[in-house]
């Protein structure tokens, strides 16, 4: 099987200061895969990259086997189906709730359907109907972190990158998240997360990369890898 | 209080008219994070592209300004592909540098062909007057007053209630997320650049048949006021701008009726820079806050 998405020898840096050195990892159809690593350790260089939003130094990112993303813009690379939930939810904090969920359609030509997801999501998040016509920047924490996923969704993606969704939310809405993680795979979407919540990511993923300072240093079924003595100290706090 | 609406209407016909170039300004600083200083000589290069094709009769208004529309987005577009372009996303000084040489080349250009002096411009709106309640105004007030209303609120319908517009506001707040759920931000920037262009355009044709005459430096009075009135509103609201734009009309024509008009522009600053004092993101706030 091909894979939705391949990352080979990813070298970015910011200026002279390497982010990510050689890291390469893959995600095929259907699946949740995390990659785990402690602040700085360059995940969401990898997403940014992968999004065309930074422009590695070499390496390789093809989508569906055929794609080479590196080539193209981030709005050509939307159009293939990739969709992002930013870290710190990154919401247009001075449109309204509708807006910033009518914007998770912006690359649809279709109106009606893109009023139609609009909807479904609605119907999933009532609290977020009820403030549909607020900007976004006055809701709380939790309900951010809804529009951020209901506005990905509305995009329709194959691939959905996630990026820290738990970062920042109260234990009860930590839950809630990593629930709909799990109903938005069920749906079909593969799910290529990056967390620092790396109980919870285990539970939720099949497969998981552990990256340190910019390399890939491990990488195989989450229970492997939740069982490995490394992440059992640095991110399990030492207890199973 | 005669003289107080007098003046009151006086300073928001001026001031619509410091609202649509101050416009122009903050939609390219908001959406490009450029400071476009060849945004008052485009509008100047509207003012004589309608002077060119100004024809007698009663279409002749309107020939004039869509010449001024067409000339001064020709030169924005223009100035988008060659200057903009590509010194934008480095350093803020870049375009700022760029676009300052390219208002040195428009306006000594333009000085070049019609010489240093203002030229007077044909009588596009017949010279009358209209009495509106206690206040008299001339009808070229009315029609500049009237086409830069009109030009607000056509802005004002493009950023709020359009797709274009929606991913217009997107790129100001947060251009990388915008790109990434699809939006062509190269796109959006010139589209946006040749609005600000058109829009200043159409104003500083209304603006030469209000005055009756045009000038090659006209550009630098209303860049000036109008960078400013960006400033003390802040990028966070495009409507800000106007809001602040039409106020300092008004307190111009107060300290004009009331005072001097030599000082008016001193008290105008003098207001803005007060302002920002106590509100450095602006009145309305800013994107960084």
């Amino acid at each position: 099987m091909t894979p939705l998405l391949s990352v080979s020898e990813l070298a970015v840096s910011y200026g002279a200061v390497p982010a990510v050195k050689g890291a390469s990892l893959e995600i095929f159809p259907g699946e949740v895969r995390v990659i785990l690593g402690a602040n700085g350790a360059g995940k969401t260089t990898i997403i940014k990259t992968v999004l065309g939003l930074l422009r590695p130094r070499g390496g390789e990112v093809r989508y569906n086997g055929e794609h080479n993303l590196l080539r193209l813009k981030p709005h050509q690379i939307r159009r293939l189906g990739l969709a992002w939930v930013p870290e710190g939810r990154q919401l247009w904090n001075t449109l309204t709730v509708i807006d910033n969920l009518r914007m998770g359609g912006f690359a649809e030509s279709d109106r009606k359907a893109v009023d139609r997801r609009v909807d479904e999501m609605f119907e999933r998040f009532p609290r977020l109907r009820e403030r549909r016509d607020q900007v976004a920047g006055s809701l709380s924490g939790g309900e951010q972190q809804m529009v951020a996923i209901a506005r990905a969704l509305i995009a329709a993606p194959k691939l959905l990158l996630m990026d820290e969704p738990s970062l920042g939310l109260a234990p009860i809405v930590v839950r809630d998240v990593f629930r709909l993680v799990r109903d938005i795979n069920a749906m079909g979407i593969s799910i290529l997360m990056v967390e620092q919540n790396a109980r919870q990511a285990l539970r939720v993923a099949s497969w998981a990369y552990l990256l340190e300072v910019g390399a890939i240093v491990d990488g195989g079924p989450a229970d492997d890898i939740a069982s490995h003595s490394r992440v059992q100290a640095v991110f399990l706090g030492g207890e199973a | 209080m005669g003289l107080l609406l007098q003046q009151i209407a006086n300073g928001l016909i001026i001031g619509s008219t410091y609202a649509v170039v101050a416009l122009g300004f903050s939609l390219a600083f908001t959406v490009l994070r450029v400071i476009n200083f060849a945004h008052p000589d485009i509008f100047m290069v509207g003012m004589f592209a309608g002077l060119v094709f100004a024809l007698p009769g009663p279409w002749g208004l309107l020939v004039a300004l869509a010449a001024g529309m067409l000339g001064a987005a020709a030169v924005g577009w223009a100035l988008e592909r060659t200057v903009i372009s590509p010194l934008r996303g480095r350093d803020v000084l870049m375009t700022l540098i760029g676009t300052l040489g390219v208002a040195i080349m428009l306006e000594n250009g333009m000085a070049l062909i019609v010489g240093p002096d203002p030229v007077s411009y044909p009588n596009l709106v017949p010279r009358q007057f209209v009495d509106v309640g206690p206040v008299t105004l001339t009808l070229r007030q009315v029609v500049n007053f009237a086409i830069c209303l009109m030009l607000l609120a056509l802005v004002s319908f493009y950023v709020r209630a359009t797709k274009f517009g929606r991913a217009t506001r997107a790129i100001a707040e947060r251009p990388d997320v915008a790109a990434a759920f699809g939006v062509d931000v190269g796109l959006v920037c010139q589209v946006t650049i040749v609005i600000a262009s058109a829009m200043a355009g159409v104003a500083a044709v209304s603006v030469g048949a209000l005055y009756g005459s045009a000038h090659a430096f006209v550009g630098l009075l209303y860049g000036l006021k109008a960078f400013t009135c960006m400033l003390v509103a802040g990028d966070r609201y495009f409507e800000g701008v106007m809001v602040v734009a039409l106020g300092l009309g008004i307190i111009e024509a107060l300290v004009t009726g009331y005072l001097s008009s030599s000082l008016r522009d001193a008290v105008a600053f003098f207001v803005l820079i007060g302002v920002l004092l106590f509100r450095p993101n602006g009145l309305f706030g800013s994107y960084a806050a």
